[in-house]
């Protein structure tokens, strides 16, 4: 039938050929494996420049210097965590699911237990349960929270000497959730040190939007503290606190007074680097970084991993930081100022408004938080959180710390 | 039928058309972008029916009034009340629940189309309003009274919940029943002929104002069951409000693609489940945006249900025919 027959030749080198391909596979799969990552997003996704860019920006910032390969996932809404994160960790195909945010606790919770041999990073919140496959990555916002604290209060004081009127410092928050509530705590930490070391007093005041997505209720809040006096206000609210921004910058051009506000997470100067001097640090990037460099260096933890200012997890911003969103945001077209002269405005504002003695003071809180000579309390539940804020109000600095004490 | 059907055919490979013209402009691949999002959009059935179940019943809350002649945009404020009496209900009651979420976007509904029938209240300016309203009332009671202990940012869970698969079972059933009602029965045939023609109606005696009443009511039954089924899956209501937030308005989509039929609505809901669940996919393995999934799905609900409101619109007989 066919001219050919096989000959043992042939087919000896065709197995060879066989087995060397084989070899080829099984040693690409054994000895130089391809960690691959999925970042799943919350609600809102990337386009925020906070939050969930800054997630992306440090696995971005991973799979170039780590060479992973990242994969990026957006939930259309809350009924698509579960079966998400279900079929994902059923193919196993990803050595690590990076979860962005508190909306992932629920999900997480069910899902995890199911699949022992998938790891997980949950950024920016924790389930309040220990798994072996489960690291959980929380701030010490009270540290970012207190030096901002500290500094709003100094340029509250300077535009009061420029205006007259009370010294007083606010902010427009998101929901009353415990990231929040530490950033409470810090926030009017920080003002009641800046009262105790300047004998100024200054007001304050809070105010929770219950949105992390609603500029209109930012801009409407915001509105409100101007309008009862607040120099300075620090947004605390995601994308809902550009609408603070809104109204803060509008307060100044149409001469109803004069006010700064304060960004949060990423640097956010950029947005109107006169009257947004200065922006608290939270580094979601960091986070997400450490998580995939524990799997990538067969060094993985499940349990919490708690980031402050020692481990630059939190802070403020530099001009350095302030460039590079800078730079994002001009190359993005969302704002038609060079970076260059953003950070110059930022430089000469911060100049002008946080004098030598705030600096100083500022320093000194720095470094006792870093040397571990302070540290924060962190509530375990709502009427904790409370009881702290009203000793606080009181001016009970020590009531916000659980080690060391200040006088 | 066949007509139809074919009609249909070629709306969604329009539509396909349009989106691969989109994909390949933006830089993508557009055959296996749209592989990805058919083959893992319809892979995994439980998750399909968990996303279309509420999609079918919010296409049933407008699709019922819509016979009547009316616009019931107001699922979505009927499919929030649902959910949070569901999810109140559902702690002392269990699975009776499921009858207090409805109820109350029956009661919601029935409420409208008095307003409607009786001082000429128009519906649709009445239910944006009411939408809002209770958007914030469930948050307010989310955050107020029914809020989780340990967890600040969402509610306590719900007392009882159907799995997805028998969630789609009941918005089947639904359908049916919907399907019944119109076509089977006298109420029905009467809430048909005030919508086509409100001036043959009243030569025959049709009481058009109870037809309104009644259809209304009927339709918010099912957007509170809509409402119901969604927290029902989810668990709880958050303080986002993402899981509930558009579910009575893609409802209108689902409603218009199925032609204004119950039955097809089954299968326009799970069209567009299995669309917006591959859209995930799409994004983990391609890299498109979240929006562009957002715009393909929109793009097709546009394209399959132009040719009927066209012909609606066409036929003089008003929007309300059929």
């Amino acid at each position: 039938m066919s001219r050919l027959p096989a000959s043992p030749l042939a087919i000896a080198a065709l197995l060879i050929v066989l087995l060397v391909v084989a070899g080829l596979v099984a040693y690409r799969t054994a000895f130089a494996p391809e960690v691959k990552v999925a970042v799943l997003f919350d609600v809102g996704g990337r386009g925020d420049l906070s939050f969930n860019d800054m997630a992306a920006l440090g696995a971005d910032r991973a799979a170039k210097e780590l060479g992973v390969k990242v994969d990026y996932m957006t939930p259309k809404d809350l009924a698509h965590f579960v079966p998400l994160l279900e079929d994902l960790s059923r193919r196993g195909e990803y050595q690590l699911l990076i979860l962005v945010g508190f909306l992932w606790i629920d999900a997480l919770d069910k899902v995890a237990d199911k699949f022992p041999q998938q790891k997980y990073a949950l950024i920016d919140a924790a389930t309040g349960k220990r798994r072996a496959n489960v690291a959980e990555f929380l701030f010490r916002e009270q540290e970012v929270g207190a030096l901002v604290g500290v500094y709003a209060a100094g340029m509250a004081r300077e535009l009061a000497r420029e205006a007259g009127g009370p010294v007083k410092v606010g902010s427009v928050a998101g929901m009353s959730i415990p990231p929040l509530w530490r950033f409470h705590i810090g926030y009017l930490f920080g003002v009641k040190y800046f009262e105790a070391k300047t004998g100024t007093s200054v007001e304050f005041a809070w105010v929770y939007t219950g949105k992390f997505d609603d500029p209109a209720a930012g801009r409407r809040a915001a509105e409100t503290m101007l309008a009862a006096g607040t120099r300075v206000l620090y947004g605390l609210a995601g994308l809902t606190h550009v609408g603070m921004f809104d109204a803060v910058v509008d307060w100044n051009a149409k001469g109803r007074g004069r006010a700064l506000a304060i960004g949060q997470d990423a640097s956010q100067e950029w947005y109107n680097a006169t009257y947004i001097p200065l922006s608290g640090s939270k580094r979601v990037d960091v986070a997400v970084y450490r998580a995939i460099e524990m799997v990538v260096k067969n060094a993985w933890q499940g349990g919490v991993v708690v980031l402050g200012l020692a481990e630059e997890g939190v802070g403020i911003w530099d001009l350095e930081g302030v460039r590079y969103f800078a730079q994002i945001a001009y190359e993005t077209k969302k704002t038609k100022v060079p970076p260059q002269q953003i950070v110059e405005i930022v430089s000469s504002q911060r100049g002008k408004y946080i004098k030598e003695d705030v600096q100083r003071i500022a320093r000194e809180l720095e470094e006792k938080i870093r040397r571990g000579e302070i540290a924060f309390k962190d509530p375990r539940d709502e009427g904790e959180y409370e009881a702290i804020i009203r000793e606080l109000s009181r001016g009970n600095l020590n009531a916000a710390l659980a080690k060391g004490s200040v006088g | 039928m066949i007509a139809a059907l074919s009609e249909v055919a070629l709306a969604l490979a329009a539509a396909l058309a349009f989106s691969s013209l989109l994909l390949l402009a933006l830089g993508y691949d557009a055959a296996s972008s749209l592989l990805t999002m058919f083959s893992y959009g319809f892979g995994n059935p439980e998750y399909l029916a968990a996303v279309a179940a509420p999609l079918v019943l919010s296409a049933l809350a407008f699709l019922i009034p819509f016979k009547a002649g009316m616009f019931n945009i107001g699922g979505e404020g009927q499919a929030y009340l649902g959910a949070l009496l569901f999810l109140y209900a559902s702690q002392g009651l269990g699975a009776l629940g499921i009858a207090a979420g409805a109820l109350a976007g029956a009661l919601l509904g029935g409420l409208v189309g008095a307003l409607r029938a009786f001082l000429g209240v128009n519906e649709v300016i009445a239910s944006i309003m009411i939408n809002w309203t209770l958007f914030y009332v469930t948050l307010f009671s989310v955050s107020k009274y029914l809020t989780h202990p340990e967890y600040p940012h969402r509610s306590i869970d719900v007392g009882f919940s159907l799995g997805a698969p028998y969630s789609l079972l009941l918005a089947a059933l639904a359908a049916l029943a919907a399907y019944a009602l119109l076509y089977r029965t006298l109420l029905g045939y009467e809430i048909r002929v005030v919508g086509s023609s409100p001036r043959a109606a009243a030569y025959a005696g049709i009481d058009a104002r109870r037809a309104a009443v009644i259809s209304m009511a009927i339709g918010g039954l099912f957007g509170g069951l809509a409402g119901t089924l969604k927290v029902m899956y989810v668990g709880h209501i958050d303080a986002t409000m993402s899981a509930l937030f558009g579910v009575g308005f893609l409802g209108i989509g689902v409603a218009l693609i199925g032609r204004a039929n119950p039955l097809g609505s089954v299968a326009s809901a799970l069209l567009l489940a299995g669309m917006i669940i591959g859209g995930h996919w799409m994004e983990l393995r391609l890299g498109t945006p979240p929006e562009l999934t957002d715009v393909i799905v929109g793009t097709t609900v546009l394209v399959l249900s132009a040719p009927y409101a066209l012909k609606l619109l066409l036929k003089g007989g008003g929007l309300g025919g059929g």
